[in-house]
């Protein structure tokens, strides 16, 4: 009979999606992701309408200031970059590389909120907070929940590095990177239309 | 066994509908001795990202314009991410994580797309 085995085409599972019961709450953390993207739809949806409502509070115009923004933009890029490359290394079985690479996410990622709380801050010391107007209020809320998410994956990359450190690549340490690696390109992909939608657009006026 | 005039039996149907019908679904995961995708998907995130900023900076279009061409290379960045990063084709069981996918970006872009189009009837203060 003829072998399977000498078929080249012949593909092993990355190791997160080897054992069905950790793959299957990847595709259940999908469903959370999907949950979350109607979480921020509506608030998008919500500064749309709020956006030109400045009361007596500054406009966009003359709030937003591109050079803390560019800044988190790069952060954040770069960080979705490194935990990629953490993922290459992991179906590589590299686990001190993985350890690095969130590492470096984790730095990344918290130079983003510092700078985003040194924004915010500097909003507070105009009298711009979330009680002058209703384009502050959503603005505020939809980037302060796009904020809260980044700092609670950055916790939640902190503990898988102590689990990394301690058990290793296994089918569940690695599943666990794994739906960090979604939620973090997902945080990514929140912030490239927060960039585009609020910040770019505010500059156009 | 199978003859062209005899019923499919279920378990041929069922076949069949797998491997024509539902052949992109099955599992296809990247392997590749350097992460050329990644390194791509940066740079070309990084690209629309700085494209995105001169073209606003510089206020080449009418307003409209400028914001349906930025949101444009919002979406494409998007699905960057998505393909090269989040492993979207990759994974067991696919149709159970595209489907609520594709639902949830059509909802989402009606609330959103909705509400920016209305708010465009207030045209006097933009």
């Amino acid at each position: 009979m003829s072998m399977p085995a000498a078929d080249e085409h012949v593909q092993h599972l990355p190791i997160e999606f080897a054992n069905e019961k950790e793959s299957i709450k990847i595709t259940g953390f999908w469903m959370f992701l999907v949950t979350d993207i109607l979480i921020f739809a509506s608030l998008f949806s919500t500064y749309a309408v709020m956006h030109n409502a400045v009361a007596m509070g500054p406009s966009s115009q003359q709030l937003f200031q591109m050079g803390p923004v560019m800044l988190e933009t790069l952060l954040l890029l770069t960080s979705s970059f490194t935990i990629g490359l953490g993922i290459y290394a992991m179906r590589k079985g590299q686990a001190r590389a993985l350890i690095y690479w969130i590492l470096l996410t984790i730095l990344l990622g918290a130079g983003f909120v510092f700078t985003e709380i040194h924004d915010f801050v500097s909003f507070a010391a105009i009298h711009a907070t979330w009680h002058t107007s209703a384009f502050l209020s959503a603005f505020d809320i939809l980037v302060g929940t796009h904020g809260a998410h980044v700092t609670f994956g950055i916790f939640w990359a902190v503990t898988l590095l102590f689990q990394l450190k301690k058990r290793g690549i296994t089918a569940q340490t690695a599943r666990k990177v794994f739906t960090f690696s979604l939620y973090w390109h997902f945080l990514d992909i929140v912030w490239i239309f927060i960039y585009t939608f609020v910040y770019l657009n505010g500059r156009i006026g | 066994m199978s003859e062209t005039n005899q019923a499919l039996t279920a378990e041929q149907a069922y076949q069949e509908d797998n491997d024509s019908a539902l052949g992109f679904l099955k599992p296809q995961f990247h392997e590749e001795k350097f992460p050329t995708v990644q390194i791509w998907g940066y740079i070309g995130s990084l690209v629309l990202t700085f494209a995105a900023y001169l073209l606003v900076m510089n206020h080449v279009l009418p307003p409209v314009a400028l914001l349906s061409v930025i949101l444009t290379l919002a979406v494409i960045q998007a699905g960057l991410q998505l393909g090269v990063f989040m492993h979207l084709k990759e994974g067991r069981g696919l149709a159970w994580q595209l489907i609520p996918l594709y639902l949830v970006f059509l909802i989402a872009i009606g609330m959103v797309g909705m509400s920016i189009w209305i708010m465009l009837f207030k045209s006097g203060v933009s």
